[in-house]
């Protein structure tokens, strides 16, 4: 059974704005699934649905076995989340709100203040804990708010552009969290505008656009669709390029010549594959005068399939 | 100069209102409702030994919803200022070149422009509901006067609290002290007949003789003396809450 | 069943947050129905000499109605706080939890009626000092129950509007109701002395009856005849309020 499954999801706005415009996707149990789009695509809309607090206009979705518009109350129980905008209230300290959403999720009384230690422990707020939340960075919030999205253990976790505005250190910590939470079992959907954090996270990655999924599948498979990586070796003006050329293809193919001193090599694995050229090109006694691994990006994915770049707010490609 | 600036930012004053009429209502609408139950409820009170002579309660009560309209005008005026010193845009005056003063006489201005409307307004309720202005044309212009110069006077107030209080919540608190101030008036009842120390106090706020002023109009032909108390009434919290507001501006951009 | 009150409670504490921990916010709306019986009772005094007059002086008259003035400024002040949260996306966290929506609404609703009580016993205490007659045991516990009860339904109006209207600006349409609701009734001269038009309308104005159920310990004995119609006014208004305001709950994000 998967544990999100969406068919022909829709939302069409009392305007007449067609937010989402038909929706199919499938997320496996223990899967990590990167939903990516750019600003306006959809992606909030479709979380927002997926997590019963909006009502597709069209089409059906079941999370965790439960249908989203005809049992809301049961995929409740079974789903965690953490949306956007860290809805926390100041004037509560951090134990306090763990102590809250504990209650609100029904989890029994004698568990309540057991749970919500631990998991502030997990998410690394125990200093803070007791301080209200209005004194909180940025980051804090957020690690709070994931804190309370897992206080009911559920199967499937809900992130909604989780480290949008965070600084880098949060950031990675973030990561290591979902990772974690991966190898624990939990379902993670996530959606995010930075393809980084989709390519690095992501079991499979979805994007949309226009409201509507372009494309879907793994991260090296969709990049792989747009063609593999390649090392732009760039020799000095002095060396004997047939011979380099001769020694560096044994480590992938050589794409046709544009420039004398240039070579284009496409690899199979991408970083992996730098040392033993180098290696090559060494132990032959040439000289490099710089080489470049150059790896298809899902932006690439997402301008081959739209025309137009993830990030960057939609400029049209080049 | 002063002037080219004052009534543009007057100008501005005026649309904002305008295009935001969630701060209208209660301006207009609470007063109206309060009194609508005045006359209501209390309308047996004209029969009190010691009331004046009156066609109806309603007519009596006229002015003091005027009153209590202006007032909330410059508690209304003064948040309005608030706002505009919490979201920058006052700084943004401050850095151009218009003489200090008519970054706030601006919306004092306006407010003696929005004080006639809203005289008129209850004038216009009192007439369909039965009251009559007894003094006539000029009556009604008498009123009118008082309204405006009013309205100023408590437009100016307003922005002289924005101007101490630099945050909007502090002048929202402020709202319940207006009615503590128009309760010890006479704007409601005759000064004869409020109880102490309500009348004692009565006799020296300065609320009695804009809305004594007011109502002589209305509910008799008039009589000089208390239009023109209410006229001197209304020019001195003009004189002295310009003057304040003027200090505490000077004040605030020196602290800035 | 033991989960929905666990619930409830956990929203009310949180509730009276917004009262405990907020220094000096409360204090204009624990003030304000003071006030206003003080100032009243100043200016239209006299009125209690009127031929026709229920009660011995106007401020014994008049206390009622401050209770009720703090009942529904204390549901009025839920609303406006849950059209705040659901601006700030608080309100998700609500929608999120496996709770049925009737709980989460008497969650928010009841911290309405506990809030009611504060500014009542300021304003009792004040009456009791200026020598105002206060009621008998039966009499305090029906007016608790009536005032609680009315911010409860101000409250349901409050979470109608602002589950309508999602933005805080509402707020005046939330309070001008309950001026109203509370002033176009028997607040401030018996039923005798009004004009005809504002008669009728305290006629068929439930809050009327709330009024009179409060006052007629103040004034006087405690009846069965003046207690069974403001009970029923609360509880009917309070089905037919909560019954909308759920409904608006669950139609919120369609």
């Amino acid at each position: 059974m998967a544990a999100i499954a969406a068919r022909a999801l829709e939302r069409r706005y009392k305007s007449g704005l067609q937010a989402v415009a038909g929706i199919d996707l499938t997320v496996e149990p223990g899967e990590v699934y990167g939903f990516l789009g750019p600003n306006g695509a959809g992606k909030t809309t479709t979380v927002r649905m997926l997590v019963t607090l909006l009502r597709p206009t069209g089409g059906e979705a079941t999370v965790a076995g439960y249908d989203v518009a005809t049992q809301p109350g049961e995929v409740r129980k079974r789903i965690g989340v953490a949306l956007q905008e860290a809805a926390l209230d100041p004037l509560m300290t951090g134990v306090e709100l763990m102590e809250l959403q504990a209650t609100l999720h029904g989890i029994p009384k004698a568990d309540v203040v057991a749970r919500s230690s631990d998991l502030i422990e997990r998410v690394g707020l125990v200093e803070a804990r007791d301080r209200r939340v209005g004194t909180y960075s940025g980051g804090m919030k957020r690690r709070l708010d994931l804190a309370m999205a897992l206080i009911h253990r559920p199967e499937v976790l809900f992130l909604d552009e989780p480290t949008t505005g965070l600084d880098p250190v949060s950031r990675l910590t973030l990561w290591e969290e979902v990772r974690r939470l991966r190898d624990e079992g939990t379902t993670v959907f996530l959606t995010t505008q930075y393809l980084e954090e989709a390519d690095v996270l992501a079991d499979r990655v979805g994007i949309i656009s226009g409201g509507r999924i372009v494309v879907e599948g793994t991260p090296a498979a969709l990049k792989a669709q747009v063609g593999r990586p390649h090392l732009d070796i760039t020799l000095t003006p002095d060396a004997d390029v047939d011979r380099a050329r001769g020694v560096v293809s044994p480590h992938g193919e050589l794409q046709p010549p544009t420039e004398d001193v240039h070579l284009r090599l496409t690899v199979e694995h991408g970083s992996a594959s730098i040392a033993p050229v180098v290696r090559a090109l060494d132990e032959a006694g040439l000289t490099v005068a710089g080489m470049q691994l150059v790896e298809p990006t899902l932006d690439d994915v997402f301008v081959q399939q739209t025309g137009s770049h993830l990030e960057g707010a939609g400029a049209p490609a080049a | 100069m002063m002037l080219v600036a004052t009534l543009a930012l007057a100008r501005r004053a005026l649309r904002g209102l305008l295009r935001r009429p969630q701060f209208v209502a209660p301006l207009v609408l609470f007063p109206t409702v309060f009194l609508a139950v005045n006359v209501g409820g209390l309308s047996r009170t004209t029969d009190l030994p010691g009331f004046p002579h009156v066609n109806g309660f309603l007519d009596f009560q006229l002015s003091a919803g005027i009153t209590q309209s202006l007032l909330l005008g410059g508690v209304s005026a003064g948040i309005a200022v608030a706002l505009e010193i919490e979201m920058g845009f006052f700084d943004r005056l401050a850095a151009a070149p218009i003489p200090r003063a008519s970054m706030i006489l601006g919306r004092i201005a306006a407010a003696s422009v929005i004080a006639i409307f809203q005289a008129l307004y209850f004038v216009v309720l009192g007439l369909i509901f039965g009251a009559q202005i007894e003094g006539g044309i000029l009556g009604l212009l008498l009123v009118l006067v008082i309204a405006s110069l009013a309205g100023t006077g408590f437009a100016a107030m307003g922005v002289m609290l924005a101007l101490l209080a630099r945050n909007a919540s502090t002048v929202q608190g402020i709202f319940p002290l207006v009615f503590v101030i128009l309760f010890v008036s006479s704007a409601f009842f005759p000064r004869a007949l409020l109880e102490e120390p309500a009348r004692t106090i009565a006799r020296f706020n300065p609320l009695s003789y804009i809305s004594d002023g007011m109502r002589d109009p209305i509910i008799s032909s008039i009589s000089w003396g208390p239009v023109l108390e209410g006229i001197a009434a209304a020019l001195g919290l003009v004189i002295v809450f310009v003057g304040l507001s003027v200090v505490a501006l000077r004040g605030r951009l020196r602290d800035a | 069943m033991r989960d929905s009150w666990l619930t409830i409670r956990a929203l009310t504490a949180r509730a009276m947050n917004e009262v405990l921990r907020v220094p000096g916010g409360a204090i204009p709306g624990i003030l304000a129905p003071t006030i206003f019986m003080l100032g009243l009772s100043s200016v239209f005094g006299e009125a209690a000499r009127l031929p026709g007059f229920t009660a011995e002086d106007f401020r014994t008259y008049i206390v009622p109605v401050g209770l009720l003035q703090g009942a529904a400024f204390a549901g009025a002040a839920t609303g406006v706080n849950m059209a705040r949260d659901i601006e700030r996306g608080w309100f998700d966290r609500l929608l999120l939890a496996p709770q049925p929506r009737g709980v989460v609404l008497a969650g928010l609703v009841s911290s309405a009626a506990f809030r009611s009580l504060l500014p009542g016993t300021f304003l009792v205490v004040v009456a009791l000092v200026l020598g105002v007659h206060l009621p008998s045991f039966l009499g305090i516990v029906l007016t608790i129950v009536l005032v609680m009860g009315l911010a409860a339904v101000m409250a349901c109006w409050g979470s109608v509007v602002a589950l309508r209207f999602r933005t805080q600006q509402a707020a005046p349409l939330i309070q001008i109701l309950g001026f109203v609701a509370v002033l176009f009734t028997t607040a401030y001269a018996p039923f005798a002395l009004l004009t005809p038009w504002l008669r009728a309308i305290a006629h068929v104005n439930p809050v009327t009856y709330v009024l009179e159920g409060i006052r007629q310990g103040f004034v006087g004995d405690v009846t069965w005849a003046d207690t069974w119609p403001a009970l029923l006014a609360v509880v009917g208004l309070l089905v037919l309020l909560g019954a909308w305001a759920v409904r608006s709950m669950r139609r919120f994000g369609t």
